[in-house]
């Protein structure tokens, strides 16, 4: 009877065996949930090019280089994705060898096909692109080729050192050819297909977007069962919904309500610079033909308004040593060592109200007020700011009126002499945004009915010669000599790099980057043990 | 119902209807430049200038207009220059969330305001009654967005009753529901009281008191039906301040009606999505009205009369 007994369980045993094999590798990963202040109503990775879509993106797409930002915050380095190798073959040539075995989510294999036509005239650069807000980052492109059924080939018009930049940018984000153009591209951003770690699931831009782990991802089993990025407009709901466990990771947690946050144990505070500079332009053109003129043509009151200003002191005072003010224009540690010298300071960023008074004196400034127009909230404790610099440029005797509007395009409207604005320097792995790209000739700082300045004739040739420099050298001392030349004419203050604040669940283990982009893939994100 | 009264009616709300859509046209045409909001702020000229052409914002303002009204005749309120779908589509994608929150809270309003009106009215001067005008005053002044930031702060942040915002079960119900609809109980509660008041003291109720109806019976057959007039009127009221009211709370609990898609779509000037939800909002006002204006006609055939001979 015993050994009947001791049979049938060794049966049964073996009969189980596959269910309790089964139920040994039940999916334990986790589902997040992710509350946004708001989704983007594309998923497609160029018209959608913006904060909220950001967030999502690299879930669902991979790009063909990444910057690396696991051990290195600032992500100076470029990993590859999608593409191995990277080569310049001839000065206006570049060869991206792709890699094999990659499939979308939709069970098709990524060709080179796949990834001419998502750099491509027809979807970026044409007359008549599919994703038109391509242009500004692909510029320079003149031909995009598959040369093998794992090789493209980029000619640019000129020679462009920055092409393996932009191969880490949105514009690289692979889309599937067919799938994209049977759909057009305002389907396929409702219905996107990508090869990153998540597919979608499903998607309404009012509500949320559901994606799930891919599981044939080429990089690996994707962490997370599932991600939800899930509108919660109101902070207080998304505190709500992270302390009681709704939420897994909620993001824009205002600065003032860091230390609430921090009373919570099981919650992370994660604060993150960004790449990006809130500032604003001093408009230094002419007024038109019957109205007063502008007192800020003169340079002088420029460089007096910015030495009147103890930027450091107020960025402290507002932000802790959150962020910090940049010690020279265009001297950003994004840019790593190559650009970026901790030593550098500006020739007028810093805080002398003596020297102000004298350039203000030989500027002929007779207290003429200032109008300084300033979008209502939108770069966090700008007003803050504007109020203190309000008070410190009537010690030395300019008279400034902050005029705070709802919107932009009110803030466009003139007369102004001053106006908020930031600056992006993500872009390209060194300065060529924000100093050549945004202040150049095709930048809507000179060429937009809000354009508040015309480069000098030595400004354009600098940075003519600065875009399609090669060697290094020659370029960072082109770079050099254009920031001189940009600090001559000053057209602009910096105020501080951008800082976020994220939460999320003690029990993760989460690498942020410098952008918007929040990468769940298994190089950022794990559960802690 | 008389023929003419209704012909007179409709004609006044298509009237009123033409006059909204007009009107905010022109507003959103002229006051900026939709491209500034929708497009980053660093696009350049050449781009912002494509969009401008796809979109038909380059052609004259009287050349939109009547392109718009044309297509809005035929059942197209446009295409979302953010979304790039139909109006249409977003739209009904929407309503029912915003219906299902607007019933609700309505219902809600009506179940606590109107029984908590005519106890005050019933047991008038008493400590029940004072607690209702206080609750009904209460319920006025409390902004939207103050109560419910403090219902998530107390039943989900500190009790972890409630969840905090979303949708999904009829827990996440409640506290949008109870948010939206505790002004409107709070009204319906004042209105019913003083209506009540009124009707106690006329002459048929003490016909009806000395011929022995029991006190339900002259409450809710009686002095009910004739107190109901004041308080249509409120209900009619009441669900424009139902709309305006789910703009916020939509937004405070991450409720996917209507309500938000207007915010956003002001935020980002996407004037057709705008355009289109202004219109049904008007519409569902004017309606409203229109049945209201129709009961008040079923509730007292006076009143039917009297707008006919006017």
């Amino acid at each position: 009877m015993r050994s009947f007994l001791g049979m049938a369980l060794a049966v049964l045993t073996l009969a189980l065996a596959p269910f309790g094999s089964a139920l040994a590798q039940a999916d334990t990963r986790p589902d997040l949930v992710i509350a946004v202040d708001n989704l983007w109503p594309t998923m497609e990775p160029v018209n959608g090019i913006s904060t909220t879509g950001g967030r999502v993106h690299p879930s669902i797409y991979d790009t063909l280089l990444r910057r690396r930002f696991v051990g290195d915050p600032a992500g100076v380095e470029k990993e590859p994705m999608l593409a191995t190798k990277v080569e310049q073959t001839a000065p206006t040539v570049w060869r991206v060898s792709l890699r094999e075995g990659v499939t979308f989510h939709d069970g098709t294999t990524m060709t080179a096909e796949d990834v001419a036509f998502t750099l491509s005239s027809e979807r970026l650069w044409g007359d008549r692109p599919m994703a038109p807000r391509g242009k500004t980052f692909a510029r320079g492109f003149k031909r995009v080729e598959a040369t093998g059924p794992l090789t493209v080939e980029i000619e640019t018009t000129a020679p462009d050192p920055t092409v393996p930049d932009k191969l880490a940018l949105m514009i690289a984000y692979v889309v599937p050819k067919a799938a994209y153009l049977r759909m057009g591209a305002d389907q396929f951003g409702l219905r996107p297909i990508g090869t990153g770690p998540y597919r979608v699931v499903s998607f309404n831009s009012g509500d949320a977007i559901r994606l799930e782990a891919f599981d044939a991802y080429w990089g690996g089993r994707p962490p997370a069962k599932s991600l939800t990025f899930r509108i919660v407009p109101e902070f207080s709901a998304r505190l709500a919904g992270l302390v009681s466990g709704e939420f897994d990771f909620i993001v824009l947690v205002p600065f003032d309500q860091r230390d609430v946050m921090r009373r919570y144990a099981d919650v992370t505070l994660l604060d993150r610079q960004l790449e990006n500079y809130p500032m604003f332009s001093f408009d230094t053109l002419p007024a038109p033909d019957g109205q007063p003129a502008n007192p800020l043509v003169n340079a002088d009151l420029r460089k007096a308004m910015v030495m009147a200003i103890d930027m450091d002191a107020i960025t402290d005072a507002l932000w802790g040593n959150a962020t910090f003010t940049p010690s020279a224009p265009f001297n950003f540690p994004e840019y790593g060592p190559g650009y970026f010298d901790a030593a550098r300071k500006g020739r007028y960023t810093r805080h002398d109200p003596a020297q102000a008074r004298q350039l203000l004196q030989r500027s002929g400034y007779r207290g003429q007020e200032l109008r300084w127009h300033i979008v209502r909230g939108f770069f966090p404790n700008y007003e803050s700011a504007a109020e203190i610099m309000v008070e410190q440029w009537k010690q030395v005797g300019i008279n400034v009126q902050m005029v705070v509007v709802e919107n932009f395009d009110l803030a466009y409207r003139r007369p102004f002499h001053l106006l908020n604005m930031s600056m992006s320097s993500e872009f390209s792995g060194d300065p060529m945004r924000p100093l050549w790209i945004d202040w150049g000739p095709g930048s809507n700082r000179v060429a937009a009915s809000h354009k508040t300045w015309v480069p000098t004739p030595k400004f354009l040739e600098l940075g003519q010669a600065f875009e399609f420099e090669n060697d290094p050298a020659k370029r960072k001392a082109l770079y050099l000599q254009l920031v001189e030349e940009w600090e001559t004419v000053t057209p602009a203050m910096y105020l501080w790099r951008t800082v976020v604040s994220y939460a999320h669940k003690k029990r993760y283990e989460w690498t942020s980057t410098s952008s918007e982009a929040m990468r769940f893939d298994a190089a950022h994100f794990k559960v802690a043990r | 119902m008389n023929l003419r009264f209704l012909g007179m009616k409709a004609f006044r709300t298509a009237l009123t209807l033409w006059l909204v859509v007009t009107f905010v046209f022109v507003v959103l045409r002229t006051s900026g430049d939709p491209l500034v909001s929708l497009l980053p702020a660093d696009s350049e000229p050449e781009v912002i200038a494509y969009y401008r052409t796809l979109w038909g914002l380059d052609r004259p303002l009287p050349v939109q207009y009547l392109r718009y009204m044309a297509a809005v005749f035929q059942g197209d309120f446009g295409i979302s220059l953010r979304d790039t779908r139909p109006v249409i589509d977003l739209v009904t994608e929407r309503v029912p969330a915003t219906a299902l929150l607007g019933l609700t809270a309505l219902a809600l309003a009506l179940m606590v305001g109107v029984p908590l009106g005519i106890l005050a009215a019933v047991r008038r001067n008493t400590l029940l009654d004072r607690l209702t005008m206080a609750f009904a005053v209460l319920g006025f002044a409390i902004p939207n967005f103050f109560l419910g930031i403090l219902m998530i702060l107390t039943f989900s942040l500190t009790l972890r009753w409630l969840p905090s915002s979303g949708t999904g079960t009829p827990w996440h119900l409640i506290m949008p529901a109870c948010t939206l609809g505790l002004a409107t109980a709070g009204a319906l509660a004042r209105f019913t009281r003083s209506s009540m008041l009124e009707v106690l003291r006329r002459p048929y109720m003490r016909t009806a008191q000395a011929k022995g109806v029991a006190p339900g019976g002259r409450i809710l057959r009686h002095a009910l039906p004739n107190a109901a007039i004041p308080v249509v009127t409120v209900l009619g009221f009441s669900l424009g301040g139902l709309i305006g009211g789910a703009i916020v709370t939509e937004t405070v609990f991450a409720w996917p009606g209507v309500g938000r898609l207007l915010v956003s779509a002001v935020a980002a000037r996407d004037l057709a999505v705008v355009q289109g939800l202004v219109l049904l909002i008007a519409a569902t006002m004017v309606i409203a009205n229109l049945v209201v204006d129709l009961l008040y006609g079923l509730l007292d055939p006076r009143i039917r009369v009297a707008s006919v001979d006017a």
